[in-house]
Formats: C-alpha cells, structure tokens, sequence
C-alpha cells in the first residue's frame, strides 16, 4: 500500500493505490476505507491483485483538506475531473459504493468514454418513489447516550454484525477512527442531508448516456439503499446487470468481502 | 450602574402529556407523535402562557423572552415573533427577548429583519433581538444541512443588521443570500439597532465572532457552576484580544427557579412540574434516553478540528441534566432553583458574584406546572428576591466595572 498526497486547485487529495497495470478508481462509502479505516480492508485487497487500485478520500475526509465551497454532487464530481486530470487518467474502470456510486454514476453520465467498465455497489443517487433512502444522519446521534445499534443496523445486515462492531463501536472508539466517520458525515452532509437528500433528481435521465458495461450490486437487506435503486440503476442503465449477494446489508464489501470481490473481478476481467 | 437585569423566560411547554409519556415514547423531540396534542385541553394555553408573561412584565421584571422550536413538546413556539407582537400589545415597560429567531432555517433572512423592525416599531423600541443558528433537532425539523450552518448564519445576521442601519435599496452579494433590492420597510425605532443577543456553548469562534460585532454573548447551557464562570473569563478573553473590554451586560445565562414561602413548601409546590420538564421535556434534547439529538456526529456543524478537541473529553454515557436521578443530583447542577426567597436569593446572588454576568434569563414556568404556581412563585421572585440581588449586583458592577460603557457600539463589523 502506498498513500500519497496529490495537488489539486491548491488542496490536498489523500490517494491510497495499490498494484500495477489497468487503472482502477475506487470512490468510497461510509463503511469503507477512508471512512474508516486508514488502511486498505480485504476487498479492496482482492481488486488490487488484478491491477492498479486508486482510491482517493473525499474532499474533507482522512487527510483530503475539505472544501467548503462543495454544496452539490455537482461540486464533487467536478473535483473529480480534476483529481482525473492530476493522476493522468484518461479511461479507467470505476467502482464505487454507497455515496461513492452516486459520484461514480454522476461522472460517467458527464463522461462515459472515460470508463471502460462501471460496477456500483449500493450506490445512492437516485430519487424512486416509494423508497426513501434512510437517514443516516439522524441514526448517527448516539442512542442511550452511547449506542450505535441502528447506525449498525442501517448500514449492515444487523447490528451485531462483527464488521459493523468494529467499524461502528458503541460509545467512544480510538480518536482517529472517530474523527474519520466524522469527517465522511460532514463530506455527506454537504450533499446529502438537505432534500434532495442523498439523489440528484436529474440523474435519473441521464443514466442512458452511459456506454460502459455496468454491474450493479446490491446486498440482499440493505437498510439504506433499498433494493428498488438497484433496480432503477439497472432498468435506466444500458445493458446493466443486477446482481444481489444474500445475507448481506448495505456493505456488501464489507460483509461478504470474497464474494463482492469475485463478483467484480470476473466483470471487469470479461 | 444598572443592577443585574431580571428577565422572565418562558419555554410554553406542552402540559397535558400522560404520566406514562416517558415510559412509552421514545423521544420528546422531532418525532414526538402529534395525535399526542389535545384539543379540548390545549384550548387557551397560548392565552394563559401569554398572560403570564404580561404578568412578569406587571410585577417588575426587565424583560419577557422567547425562543424558536419545532416539533417538540419543550416550547410551543415555532414562530416567537408571534407571541411576540402579542407581548407588544399586552405590555408596556419591559424588554422583549427573542433569542432568538434560527436564521438557517428562514428562506430569506430579510424576513427577520422585517419582523423585527415591525415588533420595534409595534414595542416602541423594547425589542431585543436574538440570532441563533440551531442545534441538532432544528438540523433535522427543516433538514438544515449542517457543514456550512455557521457561515450561513453570520451571513443571514450580518445582512439583517445591514439592512437596518445603512439606507437602501443596496445589494448584497452574498454566498447564500444574494439579493439585489435590500431596502427596509420599516425600520426599527432603536438607533443605531436593537441589541443583538446570541447564544453559544462555550465555542472559541462563536465568542469571536460575537465580539468582533459588539454584541451580547448569551451562554446557552441550563447547568451552572465552574463552566459559567469559565465562559465569563473566556468571553471577557476574547473582548480582551478585539480592543474591547467585558462587563455584565454583554453576558447573559438561563437558569430556572421556583420560589415559595419555604425550602420545603418551594420542593413540595414544584416537584411535580420539574420532573416533567426534566423527563419529558428533555427527552431527545438533555437526556441520554432515547436518542439525544441536540450535538452528535449525524450534525456535523463543526470543523473537524473543533470536534477532534470535543472528542478528547467527550464521555459517552455521561448523564445530562434530564437523567437526574433525585434531587441531591438535580440541585447540584444549579440549573432549577428552589427555595425559599431567602435560599434563592442567595443561591442566584452567588452566582452573580461568580460569573459577573448582568442579564439572567429566568424561567419560571417547568413543565405542566399550573398557571397559580408560576404566578405565585414570579410574584414572590418579583418581590423579595429581586430587590436584594439589584442592590447587591448594582454595588458589585460599580465596584468591579467603574469605567463600563454599557451601550452597543455603534460600529459593526461586516
């Protein structure tokens, strides 16, 4: 694992890569790398035996300096052409969860001949009637002034989940840790907390601008993104195919690490 | 120099909640489910709430306050200014507090203005006029994102103060509130402008961005002790580095009391009525049942930094004034007090003493406490506690304060 620091407009990226060969541009999610952990977690391990693996932090998130002029995912996808720009990357396969998928989807309708292959893994984004995303914000306010069980919840299959545990420990976990769900919730807030909370209307009609072969995967109870996204990604996206991991919650990266792995490294190996 | 400034503050609880509330609901904020709102019982509390407020204003007291909430069951007022205009109609001497009206959930803070210098106007110039940003459960009432909350709220403030002491029409060309015809209709009667009061928690940049303006600094916590005192030397601090110096005025605290002709009869009286508010009332706000809302990770508002230093002392689990568990633990928070007028007067004057602090904010009303007994203990507040905290806080300010220019500067920074 090697983590450097890249200029962009004058603010620093924190870029984690992994591997040589193919480009491939990890956009993160909340129980995710950067989010946190400073490291890289066993998914993201298994991606990198394939090729170059390029994950960069959100603008605010681990030692990403913030941008406070960021109101819309329109503000991050256009730091993201820049972040494109400064690692010379030009066409690349793209994989993104949870908030991560949204910015993958949004960058590859504005640029569809920049990705070679597209998997979103309970990507956010959308607005489908009759299935609101949850509120992640409000069940990140600690219950019984220490617990996190329905934070745990909302983006596992269940909150005792041994990953949810360790990524969402009740009370008060190591300083670092903490600051880093901090930080993704304020990155997050700044795009998702108002109404439209956590879509872009508009995306929806875009999504048939994209060329590239797509894989959408959802885990089978997923508590924040439900399933009809999914759905939705896949009946708007040309040629997308809809896979879904059993037994597991939002984090299917997390939860069931080999199989999200192999899923995604046979797709973009096709 | 004027005395300490005795204001009468009032929440307007809900009251009619079942004795079981707390055991069934999950949170008296936000969410608290509205079928729980009763007609035939609420009919007339806004004019026995309001009545008692023009009481205070009847018994002597420096000034009525008011404050936004939303969705709860902690205070019925989702606009004050409406209270307000009542207040300016059924009063004649006394201040009105708004503290205040939360600038990022109005659309367009012209509004405010507006509103304000109408209850100027409408008071003959007794408007106090409080900014607030919000705290969690107001983030989560009118989805408020929180990352640029403060930015948002200093630029609706300075724009309001703008719009009242500089002619119009003008352009402001803000990064939130671009407007190209700000032009006030009317002004408010107070020159330069009504005081400004906000409210903080102790945070470093609210205090400087308070006293770069000239401005009243209200701490907001409901527990007093070392932490008041602290808040006082930070602020007068912080005065300090502007070029300015602190005095009793510029500070402000909210405390509770109840009075009664005895220790024993002031407990007995109010027990009932605080350990509603206490369990009730703050359930979703000061309390760790249920969920808390008001400061937590789901409302970032705060940089980074400023929460990694939060963190670092931060105990999770810690009881809040809510989880009071008897009253020993109660009564050391000094957030209620009880007493006798003797007890309270003590008590308050210590206090004072203390944190040097010229405007304490006063609720009377706690819970579903009935309208005889807030009457009887502001009364009693009016006319025995009050005359001996003037007298004592009037020859402590002299003393401490000789030089103290107690008017709002005219400049403002922008």
């Amino acid at each position: 694992m090697s983590g450097r620091i890249v200029q962009v407009n004058e603010r620093n990226v924190q870029v984690l890569e992994n591997g040589g060969g193919e480009p491939l541009l990890y956009l993160h999610g909340f129980a995710d790398i950067h989010s946190v952990k400073e490291s890289w977690l066993p998914f993201h391990e298994k991606l990198a035996e394939r090729g170059r693996l390029i994950a960069p932090a959100h603008p605010g998130c681990a030692r990403s300096d913030e941008n406070k002029d960021i109101d819309t995912v329109e503000d991050v996808v256009f730091h993201y052409l820049e972040v494109l720009d400064a690692l010379r990357l030009t066409r690349f396969d793209l994989v993104g969860t949870c908030v991560g998928g949204w910015i993958a989807a949004e960058i590859a309708v504005r640029h569809p001949e920049k990705i070679r292959r597209l998997v979103l893994i309970g990507a956010a984004g959308l607005f489908v009637q009759g299935a609101l995303i949850g509120d992640v914000f409000m069940n990140a306010q600690p219950e019984y002034g220490s617990s996190y069980a329905s934070l745990r919840e909302m983006l596992f299959s269940r909150a005792d989940h041994p990953m949810a545990l360790e990524f969402f420990p009740d009370g008060k976990g190591e300083l670092e840790d903490e600051l880093r769900r901090y930080q993704m919730l304020r990155l997050s807030s700044r795009v998702g907390f108002k109404p439209p909370y956590f879509y872009n209307y508009s995306l929806k009609n875009r999504l048939h601008r994209i060329t590239s072969p797509t894989l959408v995967i959802w885990g089978e109870k997923d508590n924040f993104v439900p399933r009809a996204h999914g759905e939705t990604y896949t009946e708007k996206i040309p040629g997308a195919k809809l896979t879904t991991i059993p037994g597991s919650g939002h984090s299917a990266h997390v939860e069931k690490p080999e199989e999200a792995a192999r899923l995604v490294r046979e797709f973009l190996d096709k | 120099m004027k005395p300490v400034q005795l204001f009468c503050w009032h929440f307007m609880a809900y009251p009619h909640l079942d004795k079981d509330f707390d055991q069934k609901e999950y949170s008296g904020w936000v969410t608290v489910p509205n079928r729980l709102w009763d007609n035939t019982k609420a009919r007339g509390l806004y004019q026995e709430y309001i009545d008692q407020l023009a009481y205070a204003d009847e018994l002597g007291f420096d000034g009525m306050v008011l404050n936004e909430h939303h969705q709860n069951i902690y205070g019925l007022m989702p606009s004050p200014n409406l209270i307000a205009a009542a207040l300016t109609q059924c009063t004649s001497r006394g201040k009105i507090v708004i503290l205040g009206n939360l600038l990022p959930l109005h659309l367009n803070p012209m509004r405010v203005a507006e509103e304000y210098a109408m209850l100027d106007q409408m008071s003959d110039g007794r408007l106090i006029a409080g900014f607030a940003p919000g705290g969690g459960p107001e983030t989560f009432n009118y989805d408020v994102p929180s990352a640029n909350t403060r930015e948002k709220f200093w630029e609706a403030a300075d724009l309001i103060v703008r719009s009242w002491t500089e002619d119009g029409p003008f352009a402001h060309e803000g990064r939130y509130f671009p407007l190209r015809y700000v032009n006030l209709w009317p002004k408010p009667l107070q020159k330069p402008f009504p005081p400004v009061w906000i409210p903080g928690s102790r945070s470093p940049s609210t205090m400087t961005e308070v006293a770069r303006r000239g401005y009243c600094y209200f701490l907001s916590s409901r527990s007093h002790g070392g932490e008041t005192h602290r808040a006082q030397q930070e602020f007068a601090a912080v005065l300090e580095k502007h070029g300015d110096k602190y005095h009793p005025f510029r500070f402000g605290i909210l405390m509770s009391a109840y009075v009664a002709e005895t220790d024993q009869q002031a407990r007995e009286e109010c027990e009932e009525g605080v350990w509603y508010f206490l369990k009730n009332c703050l359930k979703g706000h000061l309390r760790r049942e249920g969920r808390q809302l008001t400061y937590g990770p789901g409302v970032p508002y705060i940089p980074a930094a400023a929460w990694k230093e939060y963190l670092k002392d931060y105990k999770p689990g810690r009881k809040l004034l809510g989880d009071a568990e008897n009253w020993d633990e109660l009564d050391a928070s000094q957030s209620i007090i009880v007493g006798s007028p003797e007890t309270v007067t003590r008590r308050i004057h210590n206090l004072i003493e203390k944190a040097k602090v010229g405007n304490l904010l006063i609720q009377f009303q706690l819970g579903n406490m009935p309208d005889h007994l807030s009457r009887k203990s502001m009364k009693l507040f009016a006319e025995k506690v009050a005359p001996p905290l003037r007298d004592a806080s009037a020859s402590q300010f002299s003393k401490e304060f000789p030089d103290a220019n107690i008017e709002q500067p005219a400049e403002v920074a922008h």
